[in-house]
């Protein structure tokens, strides 16, 4: 008898295999890194380094999340346009009512009721991710524009501040946040029954679903955290930037999944771990920072950082043969 | 079955012309596996020559060399006598073989007369163009050729399964196929499209056409065949004439030994409480009113043709597919939910394709044992792997599953061990009611007695089974009764005593 | 997978496409709420101004019948225009321009088959990344500054009438009954239908997947070209940004027409209505004098809402 299924893949082997992945990632890491000294004099300055780990960091709040969706073989378009919405919004309100804690709570519920509304369009109005996604993108970035009507939000309290631009120990406090939520979406994923069903979801959705795994709850879960972390990120930018204006982190969409990918989590679903995303943040980072230290012109970086997409996908495709 | 006409014909074995096809000692290996070690056969014009084997006996491989998409290693290929070479799908058409795969070639939305000439369109007056009215035309006198009475610009993607295998087969046609094999033709079709195949047959046959037919089934193995050849483990077992053999020796020759079909079983004396009572299920997956109960102790079966809505039924009980009426009672208490509410209920369904719905092929053996009991074994959403490699050592010791280790990819596992998997996942949830779905499909004979001790096992612990199965052999020799299903719906029950073969073909069957 | 994974109406004349409603619906419903939208003038400004993104909407219609989709179209449609803008300039030849703008759209088309169909990347991803190949060339070929000085012999392509028929609305036309005949007249629209529906298929007839694939990206990024001439003469300029976003409007009048993402069922009617159906929201909006971002939000809930319905539809 014919085998009829298509969704038999090279066995990706264990726990051990993935942090293989990782490890070789981490030397690409420090590869570059070493090129970059000797190519840029500049690169080795403490100003320049703690530069590098913020922008990381900040390319990680929204990375992180995505990798949950792309766990589960979905993808979210919408994460750059709704840090730029839940931006506006939470800097508005920090603005008006001169509450950094109230701004903190817009921004979070704004992403979260994004990443909501994106996991309602692809469970219950059964949309694939990838065009639900793309469509909320552009609603978010009209309602964005709309609402800013070209004017800039400027100055915020210097506490709030703090959170973007201040430093503990030397180190700047996103870095610090971001380590935290590397801890938070590890345990997650690797270290809860929730994130085991996510993997299950991603290697076989119909077996997870007969093996009893509550899809739709969980794929709304995966959706949501999406957009949280979104949300966090917005705050993170609003109290670097000190100001808001319509297209705060729009252009990190394309990046963001291009850390997901470099990291080693395959678009197929199943295969990944946060730990990878961290590591190809700061590969992204590493390679974009490069760039300006060479004085590169900035309107290539769009295009390297697509291209490099194209070849993370190319070698996650290579790399998993089928049978 | 009584409405199978006998297409007998008197044999070849001894005509003076050469085969229209013949394979001389043909072999191919694959990494790790042999599956074809030479094998020798031949066709003749005229003949339908049944082809029969276990899983893994090479009869695809064969197949897909014969079409073109494998290469053999070794041997030769003669048509007519003459040597010739089958090294592409443009060798095989060339030498008039077409191959009716199970999954059909054909593109859903464009019509009949497109997907008969896919890439041989008749060419219109502007290059590159296609006159439409030609090709309709041309298809129009192919399907009249076998006859297929059905207007050539009808959008593949309306057809029934049966209808599209008419047009499969009308492709093969319009390429002068003069050996056409088939893969189980009859596996989905009901008994009068079954019929009207069999016609076709009979004019192909007249016409000169040699017919190569893979079937499992040995009522039209008998009925249908000129000529059978066994294949085991890649070699010709033998090659012999329906009149001169049974279907008992049939099977020692696929299997190599004396199957004793009575797997040990030991019937449910007084079977113990009701765990499922299934009322007024009606469901729009095309199931009506069927009302069932299990008991705990007992092996209930699930019987009927192809298409009579075995699966649906179990679908819509395990809540993979909604209903829309009538009640689900399990343990006393109501279900109306689903999958979710089935699993923490105790409720587990063993899916009829194991890879695509059973299992995560990429994941190891030890994470898909334990998908099922996520909750169960970590109620605090805690999750620990050692315990994880404990629960599945046990398990992998307990159901004797043959892997090297947990962290086996459960892809490179053979299907009954994978099917040991699926069952031990619902072991891990503390299941007590184990439905399944064609359970030793695709499985070797050795693995499906081990699966039926299990099962046995299973239920005499104090568990009950529903069992769906195409082979009423398996359900009489297993189970405890059967339900018999027609057209969407009950069409009654046969208990211990009453469960024979030729109750259960009759109940399944169209009344006059 | 069974039957009922194919069970299409039988007669799909009895189903009144959901884009001939959804259109129907949008004009009732601005002819009530927009001041002045029920003009002769306002319907031939709509006609013309969907002309471009019919341009963009005939091959993404193919592009999405083959399981797939060209993200890339918006900027490499910037630029194309922006190409057109800067060799016409320089050569003072509208047809050297055209040319021009042709070529680098065929090189775009290329690269995105060659990268999904001998690749295998994911069409979304990969065109993603060549959007911001595009995007980012775009920006450095025009150093970030429009390029004005037009030849009146690309502006007249907007303006001119031929018959008077606008001209824009004549190679429409042309457009679309060549795309209609490459569908359903020659080989390979027919293969179109297998890409999507059984790309398999294909190869057992002989033929090579591969380059068909290649060749239905590549006729989107030639159609990018005609496109970028279209878009210059209409602003009389090249600019850096200026096609950004097009590829939604054009995935979005595909969708709403009734072309599923699945299987190869394509219908080119209806993205031609669809096309009708966002230029009638857009011009609608316009004219309420709501800005361009609510226009955008707009079409992004009318492509959910067209996916929504679809798919109630196909479910009864």
């Amino acid at each position: 008898m014919t085998d009829l299924t298509k969704q038999v893949f090279a066995p990706r082997a264990l726990i051990s295999g993935d942090l293989l992945q990782v490890f070789y990632r981490l030397i690409a890491a420090l590869l570059i890194c070493l090129a970059l000294t000797f190519l840029s004099e500049s690169f080795l300055t403490l100003a320049n380094v703690l530069n590098v780990l913020r922008q990381a960091s900040l390319l990680f709040f929204i990375a992180s999340g995505l990798t949950l969706v792309v766990l589960t073989a979905g993808l979210d378009l919408s994460v750059g346009a709704n840090v730029a919405l839940s931006a506006c919004l939470a800097g508005t309100v920090i603005h008006q009512t001169g509450s950094p804690v109230l701004g903190v709570f817009v921004a979070l519920a704004t992403g979260a009721v994004i990443g909501l509304l994106n996991g309602l369009m692809v469970t219950a109005l059964r949309i694939p991710s990838f065009i639900a996604t793309y469509g909320m993108l552009w609603v978010l970035h009209g309602l964005t524009y709309w609402y800013m009507a070209g004017e800039i939000i400027h100055g915020f309290p210097a506490g709030f501040r703090q959170i973007g631009s201040g430093y503990l120990f030397g180190l700047p406090i996103p870095v610090y946040l971001m380590l935290i939520f590397l801890g938070i979406g590890t345990m997650f994923a690797q270290r809860t029954t929730w994130g085991q069903e996510i993997y299950a979801i991603g290697a076989n959705p119909v077996a997870a679903r007969l093996s009893g795994i509550p899809l739709s709850r969980r794929l709304l879960l995966v959706y949501a955290v999406s957009g949280t972390m979104a949300g966090l990120a917005s705050i993170i930018f609003l109290a670097r930037l000190n100001s808001a204006e319509a297209d705060v982190g729009e252009s990190l969409t394309l990046p963001a999944i291009a850390a997901v990918l470099i990291g080693g989590t395959s678009l197929f679903g199943g295969v990944g771990t946060v730990f990878g995303t961290f590591v190809g943040a700061l590969i992204l980072t590493l390679v974009l920072n490069g760039m300006n230290l060479l004085s590169v012109n900035a309107s290539w970086q769009p295009l390297v950082t697509g291209v490099i997409v194209i070849l993370a996908v190319w070698l996650d495709k290579a790399t998993r043969r089928g049978e | 079955m009584s409405t199978v006409i006998s297409l007998h014909e008197p044999s070849r074995l001894n005509a003076p012309a050469p085969p229209l096809l013949e394979l001389r000692k043909i072999s191919k290996a694959f990494p790790g596996v042999r599956a074809l070690d030479e094998v020798s056969f031949g066709v003749w014009p005229g003949e339908v020559h049944m082809l029969l084997g276990e899983n893994g006996a090479g009869k695809s491989t064969l197949m897909k060399i014969l079409c073109g998409a494998y290469r053999a290693d070794a041997g030769e290929f003669f048509h007519g006598g003459e040597k010739v070479t089958i090294n592409s799908s443009l060798d095989a058409k060339r030498l008039g073989i077409a191959v009716i795969f199970q999954e059909f070639s054909l593109v859903p939305y464009l019509n009949i007369a497109q997907n008969i000439f896919l890439g041989r369109e008749p060419k219109g007056r502007i290059p590159g163009t296609i006159d439409r009215r030609k090709l309709n035309r041309d298809a129009q006198r192919v399907l009249e050729s076998i006859g297929f009475d059905i207007d050539p610009t009808v959008t593949v993607a309306t057809l029934g399964v049966a209808q599209q295998q008419m047009v499969e087969i009308a492709k093969a046609v319009s390429q002068n196929a003069r050996v056409l094999v088939m893969d189980e033709p009859t596996a989905a079709l009901s008994d009068r499209e079954t019929e009207l195949l069999f016609d076709l047959i009979r004019r192909l046959k007249a016409d000169g056409v040699a017919i190569i037919y893979i079937s499992h089934r040995m009522a039209e193995v008998f009925a249908l065949g000129d000529r059978i050849t066994v294949l085991r483990d890649g070699r010709r077992m033998g090659e012999v004439h329906p009149a001169e053999t049974t279907p008992d020796e049939l099977v020692r020759m696929m299997v190599g030994r004396n199957v004793d079909m009575s797997y040990p079983r030991h019937f449910a004396e007084n079977p113990g409480e009701v765990l499922l009572e299934v009322k007024g299920l009606s469901a729009p997956t095309g199931i009506s009113d069927i009302n069932l109960v299990v008991r705990a102790g007992e092996i209930v079966g699930l019987c009927g043709l192809v298409g009579s809505g075995r699966t649906e039924v179990v679908r819509a009980i395990f809540g993979a597919d909604p209903a829309s009426a009538g009640q689900i009672i399990f343990g006393g208490r109501g279900k109306s939910g689903g999958p979710d509410e089935a699993a923490r209920l105790g409720l587990a369904l063993i899916p009829e394709s194991r890879k695509s719905e059973g299992l995560a092929p990429a994941r190891t053996v030890g994470d898909n044992l334990v998908v099922c009991a996520l909750h169960k074994l970590f109620p605090s959403g805690l999750f620990e792997p050692r315990r994880v490699q404990r629960v599945s050592s046990d398990l992998i010791e307990k159901l004797r599953i043959a892997t090297p280790s947990a962290r086996q990819a459960v892809a490179l596992l053979s299907g009954g061990n994978q099917q040991k998997v699926v069952i031990g996942k619902w072991l891990a949830a503390g299941a007590r009611l184990f439905i399944f779905d064609e359970p030793t499909r695709g499985i070797d004979v050795g693995a499906k007695a081990e699966i039926f001790a299990l099962i046995d096992r299973l239920v005499a612990d104090g568990a009950a089974a529903l069992m769906i199965s195409s082979e009423q052999a398996e359900i009489c020799h297993v189970c405890d009764r059967a339900y018999v299903m027609r057209e969407g719906r009950i069409a009654g029950e046969l208990s211990r005593t009453e469960l024979t073969e030729e109750n259960i073909v009759r109940l399944g069957m169209h009344h006059g | 997978m069974g039957e009922a994974d194919l069970a299409v109406t039988a007669n799909p004349l009895q189903r009144i496409p959901g884009v001939a409603i959804v259109l129907l619906l949008l004009i009732a419903v601005f002819g009530v709420l927009a001041p002045g939208f029920v003009s002769a003038a306002n319907i031939a400004n709509v006609l013309v101004q969907s002309t471009l993104l019919l341009m963009l909407s005939l091959p993404m219609t193919l592009i999405i019948m083959t399981e797939g989709l060209d993200l890339s179209m918006g900027a490499v449609l910037t630029l194309t225009s922006l190409m057109v803008a800067i060799v016409s300039v320089a050569t003072g030849s509208m047809v050297l321009g055209f040319a021009a703008a042709v070529a680098v759209g065929l090189a775009f088309g290329i690269a995105n088959g060659c990268l999904i169909a001998v690749l295998g990347i994911p069409p979304f991803v990969a065109t993603l990344g060549t959007l911001g190949v595009a995007q980012g060339l775009a920006l450095i070929v025009s150093d970030g500054q429009s390029v004005v000085g037009i030849p009146q012999s690309v502006s007249e392509i907007y303006s001119a009438t031929l018959l008077g028929v606008p001209v824009p609305i004549v190679l429409a036309v042309l457009a679309f009954l060549i795309f209609h005949g490459l569908l359903y007249h020659t080989r390979f629209g027919t293969y179109v239908f297998a890409l999507g529906g059984n790309r398999e298929a294909l190869t057992y007839a002989g033929l090579s997947p591969t380059r068909l694939l290649i060749g239905v990206y590549a006729l989107g990024g030639a159609m990018a070209g005609v496109a970028g001439l279209l878009m210059t003469a209409r602003m009389n300029a090249g600019h850096p940004t200026a096609g950004l976003g097009f590829e939604f409007d054009a995935i979005a009048a595909v969708a709403v027409g009734g072309t599923s993402f699945e299987r190869g069922n394509g219908w080119l009617g209806g993205a031609a209505l669809g096309v009708l159906a966002v230029g009638v929201l857009r011009n609608g909006l316009n004219l309420m004098a709501l800005p361009s971002s609510i226009q955008v939000a707009s079409v992004g809930a009318l492509v959910i809402f067209a996916l929504f319905f679809d798919g109630l539809r196909s479910r009864s």
